[in-house]
């Protein structure tokens, strides 16, 4: 079989990139290494995480918040297998989604593992076990990334897990040893908190979240500890973990030098991850490896090989799946001759913790090491009456804005539904809004947003209303 | 409106003061500041200055005592005319009432004098300007010091301040070419006029203020902000995909923005059009073939001016030119030799222009009569040099002027001639740095000139030119060298400099270059 292109991997940035070159009038192959489409983000990351996120938030407000509000519940209990259950449902759902979607727009879809026979050829070898070759003008690879291993702490996918079994536990741990302040350790760590757990963060760096502006981390270390129990040590360096049958144990070093020792019956190792390009065939298309396994391209996201490009996880920047959606879409409107643009400094990040936390463009750390003059105003929910009559009161909006011009820099929140509340401030920083620009907008009550609006206000003039 | 003239405080401990003497009469004209009363309190005497120009009306007479802050009398404004003689005060005793009260004589309105406003002088060489833009239209109220005009010379654009405040009366045109000292226009002082037109005058000035207001409060929406001229997303695809810049368009969105219909109907610049080739015919005699298009451009006002100023040099002056050569090797030598520590220790680098510089003022010190001008009937000779040096820059050729350049060093030239080039190219040179030069050096050898006739630079009275450097074989003691050759060129004006001079001039300028010790030794 020809094609114009040929998408090696399937989740959202290798989907995304498929859907649009299909939309534009090419011929699309896309190939996925399992029998299921989504890849990392929908399998085993974002939508199950925030399944079982969803659910035990459900769990934990029954248990603790229902009676404030009135709701007397007895009897209350977790049906682990239930709600595990659903998740499964939920993935599966999305993966039949994107099967349709592949249909609806007519891209032939392999499954098995894919690799270059030279720059136009890919063999494809099956999960039913046949191997076939394809011809392609175009290659885009999306294979996206996995977990980091460390040497010393070796899985053993039972009790020393990494997120992909975290999704699939069979009972509620009784204490779990989180590896890495990240936002997935933090993600899973509160799930099962909220189930039960007691929870013990282990990280390397001197804050939970580090890449994030530092009062997000500060906020959520706080509340984590407030609401969850969570319990947090920083500087340490972990040195080893043992399975010890219902026990394991995690040793590591304090700032001081000295060893300590956590006990837990489960150990999430969540220290980042790696992007994916094994069996890929690389060295045959003559394509180019950079830095930390990463595949180096140009500002187009082409690699060195003319017609071959690489996005989402394999590539510099964010590990986000929208990151990778976006480069999914550029690569295809450029292959038709387009000129689309990604602003990277517009790719929000967020945490889904309860509360959520999202940010966008500059922190104010950067700022300060840029030595750009900034004014910062902040609003915090305990002033909101949306938030005080759904009984989220923790958390702030901060916005950052340019001294002198007013423009807005960066956005950083926590709070309830911060997720989507930061969509507002990228539409107004991508037209380069001024923080007195959205002060003076309409922004409906009672709703979480009007933080944003206040926090705007307190940035332009130090005049919010509602505080 | 009139004004109170209260009794001051004057001293710590006194309440009341007693008036000595009034210096001026009642329905005297006064001025601001001028010393209209003594006023005696009990440990010294006082003057008391007018607290605003206009008409006095007393009101405490002589010999009365006033408390501190008391009022003393009544100061009718500029612009308010008399229309009533003031009250006269109750007389407290009875003898003063049999007085017959006397009438005040009416006030005389004082009208100021109309200014003339003409050409100030704006640069050596200038004879005239042209109105490029007035700014204020005729009949305007204007501000003493406002800019009411545009004024084009050929060298510079000027603004024009007005010398008054008052009613302007345009005279000059815009377009209008006009001599130094020229009438421009006429400003009628409003301030001592009459109350109508002071009326109106500031009846239009709050208008303005508010029109200001207006525009002021419109900003925010029409403004020139940090995001003017920023694409919306779709925007900037649309664009990047037509190779539009977006400096290019006009963002017709919020504070400038531009939005997807902007870039949708923006135009790329016309690229050149390949020319259709024309249809071959059958014909007995084949027509000419190629373009016969011409245009025509107007003239630029600089472009008119140097066109004028050259031929009025060639007429007016008995111009000359000599030739001499120089053998550059010597100072080729000592460039390479020294020429990465002098950029050490200087932090400049050295070039030609310096040595040149240098052996010309040596020369002028020694012939003075080429570093003279012709004024009227006389000779202006000068005591110092101060170099002009031709440099091309985009709007054409400059001559920026390095002063005293023979109290200079190699490296203070080097340092200079960067610094007026670079401002050359920038077009950020004064009036005053291009004029008052009292030679002029030219390098025609930068676009490859091997010889030429230079122009005197008037009112200079010669101009040495430069020229390329050619490996040329000539003769050295007999024998036959390639030498890095350049020739020189001295054109002056023969009124004042006769062959003796410039031929001698020319001669020491070779002799200091070919054997650059003697710039060092001074002989």
């Amino acid at each position: 079989m020809k094609y114009d292109v040929t998408v090696i991997g399937s989740g959202p940035g290798g989907y995304v990139a498929a859907i649009r070159c299909a939309q534009l009038g090419l011929k699309t192959a896309i190939i996925e290494k399992y029998n299921v489409l989504g890849g990392t983000c929908l399998n085993v990351g974002c939508i199950p995480s925030k399944a079982l996120l969803d659910s035990s938030e459900h769990f934990h407000n029954a248990a603790h918040t229902f009676k404030t509000h009135g709701i007397d519940l007895e009897n209350l209990q977790v049906n682990m297998q239930q709600m595990i259950k659903r998740k499964g449902e939920v993935v599966k759902s999305n993966n039949d989604g994107i099967a349709f979607l592949m249909k609806k727009n007519k891209i032939d879809t392999y499954y098995g593992l894919g690799s270059f026979v030279n720059k136009n050829t890919i063999k494809i070898a099956g999960i039913d076990g046949n191997e076939q070759q394809i011809e392609t003008d175009k290659t885009i690879i999306a294979t996206g990334s996995k977990p980091v291993a460390l040497p010393f702490l070796p899985l053993d996918k039972k009790r020393i897990i990494t997120s992909t079994e975290a999704l699939t536990l069979t009972e509620v741990p009784k204490h779990m040893i989180v590896i890495g302040g990240g936002v997935i350790g933090l993600e899973l760590g509160s799930v099962y908190a909220r189930l039960g757990a007691k929870v013990t963060v282990v990280e390397y760096m001197d804050a939970i979240i580090p890449t994030m502006d530092r009062a997000l981390g500060k906020e959520l270390q706080r509340v984590l500890k407030k609401t969850l129990g969570f319990e947090f040590f920083f500087n340490h360096k972990v040195t080893g973990a043992t399975n010890e049958g219902e026990i394991v144990k995690v040793t590591a070093e304090n700032p001081k030098g000295e060893t300590v020792t956590f006990e837990g019956d489960y150990v999430l190792v969540s220290v980042g991850r790696k992007p994916y390009t094994e069996g890929l065939g690389l060295e045959n298309a003559g394509v180019q490896m950079g830095e930390r396994g990463m595949i180096t391209v140009n500002d187009h996201l082409e690699t060195n090989v003319p017609g071959i490009y690489a996005i989402g996880d394999v590539v510099r920047g964010a590990m986000l799946a929208h990151k990778a959606e976006e480069e999914g879409v550029l690569v295809a409107e450029q292959i038709v001759g387009q000129k689309p643009h990604i602003n990277y400094n517009l790719i929000p990040g967020v945490v889904y913790t309860w509360p959520e936390v999202a940010g966008v463009g500059y922190t104010e750390e950067q700022l300060k090491e840029q030595g750009r003059a900034y004014k910062a105003g902040s609003f915090p929910f305990k002033a909101s009456g949306r938030a005080k009559a759904s009984m989220d009161t923790d958390g702030f909006v901060k916005v950052l804005a340019d001294e002198n011009t007013d423009e807005i820099l960066g956005v950083h929140m926590i709070g309830p539904r911060a997720a989507d509340m930061i969509a507002e401030a990228v539409v107004a920083m991508e037209f380069r809004a001024s923080a007195e620009d959205i002060s003076r907008m309409s922004h409906a009550h009672p709703t979480y947003t009007e933080a944003m609006k206040e926090a705007c206000l307190a940035a332009t003039e130090n005049r919010a209303l509602h505080i | 409106m009139s004004l109170e003239v209260k009794v001051p405080a004057v001293g710590e401990s006194i309440t009341e003061v007693t008036i000595a003497k009034w210096l001026k009469n009642d329905g005297d004209r006064v001025e601001m500041d001028e010393v209209i009363a003594e006023l005696e309190s009990d440990k010294a005497t006082f003057e008391l200055p007018a607290e605003a120009a206009g008409i006095l009306r007393i009101v405490a007479q002589e010999g009365d005592t006033i408390e501190v802050g008391g009022v003393i009398c009544n100061i009718e404004q500029d612009g308010a005319a008399a229309s009533a003689p003031a009250p006269v005060k109750e007389a407290a005793a009875p003898a003063q009432a049999a007085s017959p009260v006397q009438q005040a004589a009416p006030a005389t309105e004082v009208a100021g004098q109309a200014v003339e406003m003409k050409v100030p002088t704006v640069g050596e060489s200038i004879t005239e300007v042209t109105i490029a833009n007035w700014l204020k239209k005729d009949g305007d109220f204007v501000q003493m010091d406002e800019v009411i005009a545009e004024l084009e010379s050929d060298k510079a654009t000027f603004e024009l301040p007005a010398e008054a405040t008052g009613t302007l009366q345009i005279v000059a045109q815009q377009g209008d070419s006009v001599e130094i000292g020229g009438l421009l226009c006429i400003i009628t002082p409003g301030a001592t006029g009459n109350v109508q037109a002071n009326a109106a005058a500031n009846a239009k000035q709050e208008a303005a203020t508010q029109q200001v207001a207006a525009q002021a409060a419109a900003a925010p929406s029409g403004a020139q902000t940090y995001a003017s001229g920023t694409p919306s997303p779709a925007a900037g695809k649309i664009l990047a995909e037509r190779g539009i810049n977006a400096a290019d368009v006009q963002g017709t969105g919020r504070d400038g923005r531009i939005t997807k219909e902007d870039a949708m109907g923006a135009q790329a610049r016309p690229a050149a059009q390949p020319a259709a080739p024309a249809a071959k015919q059958e014909a007995a005699a084949p027509a000419a073939t190629g373009e016969r298009n011409s245009r025509r451009e107007k003239m630029s006002n600089l472009r008119k001016t140097v066109a004028r100023r050259l031929v009025q040099v060639k007429n007016e002056t008995a111009m000359l030119t000599t030739f001499n050569e120089v053998d550059m090797k010597p100072i080729m030598d000592i460039r390479a030799k020294y020429k990465d520590k002098f950029k050490e220790k200087h932090e400049v680098g050295l070039g030609f222009m310096s040595f040149f510089t240098k052996a010309v003022t040596v020369a002028l010190q020694e012939w003075p009569a080429v570093n003279a001008q012709i004024d009227g009937n006389e000779i202006v000779y000068n005591d110092f040099c101060d170099i002009s040096i031709a440099v091309s820059a985009p709007k054409g050729l400059v001559v920026p002027v390095i002063r005293n350049a023979e109290q200079l060093s190699l490296d203070g030239i080097e340092k200079e001639v960067i610094r007026l080039a670079k401002k050359a190219r920038e077009n950020k040179l004064s009036i005053e740095e291009m004029t008052g030069g009292t030679f002029t050096i030219t390098n025609g050898g930068v676009f490859g000139s091997m010889m030429s006739t230079p122009i005197i630079n008037a009112p200079q009275s010669a101009i040495l030119g430069m020229h390329n450097i050619v490996q040329r074989p000539v003769a050295i003691n007999g024998q036959v060298e390639i030498r890095p050759m350049m020739y020189l060129a001295l054109s002056y004006d023969h009124r004042i400099i006769d062959g003796r001079e410039s031929v001698s001039f020319l001669v020491r300028v070779k002799e200091l270059l070919e054997d650059p010790m003697r710039l060092l030794l001074g002989v």
